[in-house]
């Protein structure tokens, strides 16, 4: 078996206890979980650890995940986020994974499905890190080849 | 006034006195009137229960059952029936006492026969002016239970999608921290546990009624209306395919066939399709249900200029009367809860009335339903 590498996850929602729940659960399962109750402090958070991939509440009193979401992928382009809506409306889902988002996920989810999305989300993830760091090199490359 | 109406109204007189009778009975047939004619009270009562009567004339004055007596029976059994009296001259209080007790006027003998025929006229146009008040009223009580029904139906979804969207919340952290119990219980330092099988038992029937409560929440969640409803041209015969598809495993299990009387290359209109398709589902979805094994199911639509009706037809179990005014409430099943969450047709009436299209049922039970669904070809 493969040693599984830990993905950072960062969990933004409202409701402590689900956040909290939530949390046992992926670190029970060998992820490195951050959490934050509002999008201000997720958006603190991002700021001072390495994050892979944010889960985050639609639904949130001030900043809303949809804001919260422009936020992040302003200042953070290439963490993924998986969007968790308790609201049947999926077009909120959908005008986020417009705006960058990873996939959506109903809450109450089903933990395999959390688990396919965060592993595809942190797959993404580590690719498109991937290429940035081959592009660098090339580009190191021809620039070295210039001189 | 047209004394020789051909309105079939059904006069009776009743008098004791034969002559008098006979007489006036004579005189009405020249002006287009033929009486039923009674001798007493009794009579008059034996002759309205074996024949439809509207207007009675009615001699006040009878030995036996006398006329008060009479017209207090009439208007005890046959409200809708105008009773003119005929008093002495000399007991106009008999008349005034006589539509106190409802009758429609009285006149004093001896009778001018015009003056007669005049109020038999009047009488007649009474109980026909009655008559249409009370379809009036029928048809309000109607259209009112539509309207409450409908509104009723409207408030009990926007309340019921309230209601499952704040349980969601909850339903997730019970979802969690049973899984996250699971984990625990499963982890290797808790296999010498000797409860253990009993507490995974346990916490998987508490997943399993997470799931249960996530359908029904989801499901009521899943027809709220869109905030920007793609409104597109829909090919109502490629949607029914399509939704057809979907279902196709329950169609091979059961070796349903569908007759499609569809004219393929008709039936465009103007709406949402994901809504229609939503609809078609479960619509489709109960008609696989109701019907047993080769059972069929027919399609057939009707176009008119501005609209498309959709009838979806089944040979299945039917609906039971009784039953037939609940089938579009929330929650309302005959299926055991794993079957169905009562929600199918409550959330097809709710797109409908979301897209100003209209569902009709009628069903037999034993025979089949049939749903005909009607929408606005430029969706409005």
């Amino acid at each position: 078996m493969m040693i599984k590498i830990p993905a950072k996850v960062l969990i933004v929602d409202d409701e402590k206890d689900f956040v909290e729940m939530f949390s046992l659960r992926l670190e029970k399962q060998g992820e490195k979980v951050s959490t934050a109750h509002s999008g201000r402090e997720a958006l603190e958070v991002l700021e001072h650890e390495p994050i892979d991939v944010v889960i985050l509440d639609i639904r949130m009193p001030g900043m809303d995940g949809i804001d919260t979401l422009r936020q992040i992928k302003k200042r953070y382009p290439i963490v993924e986020v998986i969007l968790l809506t308790g609201h049947g409306s999926t077009e909120t889902a959908v005008e986020g994974m417009k705006l960058g988002a990873f996939d959506y996920l109903m809450k109450p989810a089903d933990f395999e499905e959390i688990k396919i999305k965060l592993e595809n989300a942190r797959k993404r993830k580590d690719e498109q890190e991937e290429r940035i760091r081959q592009a660098e090199v090339r580009l190191l490359i021809r620039r070295s080849g210039d001189i | 006034m047209n004394n020789r109406n051909d309105h079939k109204a059904n006069l009776l007189l009743v008098d004791d006195e034969d002559g008098f009778r006979t007489t006036i009975a004579k005189r009405l047939g020249k002006r287009g009137f033929v009486p039923m004619q009674a001798v007493s009270g009794e009579s008059c009562l034996d002759v309205m229960a074996r024949n439809p009567v509207d207007v009675v004339v009615l001699d006040v004055k009878m030995p036996g059952m006398s006329g008060m007596d009479t017209l207090k029976a009439i208007k005890q059994s046959y409200q809708k029936v105008q009773v003119i009296l005929l008093t002495g001259n000399v007991a106009v209080s008999d008349g005034i006492q006589g539509i106190k007790f409802g009758a429609f006027d009285y006149l004093t003998k001896p009778v001018e026969i015009d003056h007669l025929v005049n109020k038999i006229n009047q009488a007649f146009e009474m109980t026909r002016l009655e008559e249409e008040k009370q379809k009036e009223l029928v048809y309000r009580a109607r259209l009112e239970k539509k309207m409450v029904d409908t509104e009723r139906l409207v408030s009990l979804g926007t309340l019921s999608t309230g209601i499952a969207h704040e349980i969601n919340n909850p339903l997730a952290i019970i979802n969690e921290s049973a899984g996250f119990m699971q984990q625990v219980i499963n982890s290797p330092e808790m296999s010498g546990f000797a409860q253990k099988e009993a507490l995974l038992m346990g916490i998987g029937k508490i997943e399993k009624s997470v799931k249960r409560a996530r359908r029904i929440t989801h499901q009521l969640l899943g027809h709220v209306k869109k905030q920007d409803t793609q409104f597109s041209e829909v090919h109502l015969a490629a949607l029914l395919s399509e939704t057809l598809g979907l279902l196709k495993k329950e169609l091979e299990d059961k070796q349903i066939t569908i007759d499609w009387k569809i004219d393929k290359a008709k039936n465009k209109l103007w709406s949402d399709p994901y809504q229609i398709r939503q609809v078609l589902m479960n619509l489709l979805n109960n008609a696989v249900h109701a019907v047993k094994k080769n059972g069929a199911i027919t399609l057939t639509t009707c176009e008119t200029d501005d609209a498309v009706t959709l009838e979806i037809k089944d040979n299945g179990i039917g609906i039971a009367k009784e039953n037939l005014g609940r089938i579009f409430d929330p929650f309302f099943t005959t299926k055991t809860f794993d079957e169905g969450t009562g929600l199918g047709l409550f959330v097809v009436h709710k797109i409908l009335s979301g897209l100003n299209g209209q569902i009709k049922v009628e069903s037999t039970l034993g025979e089949g339903s049939a749903f005909m669904i009607k929408l606005p070809k430029n969706g409005r």
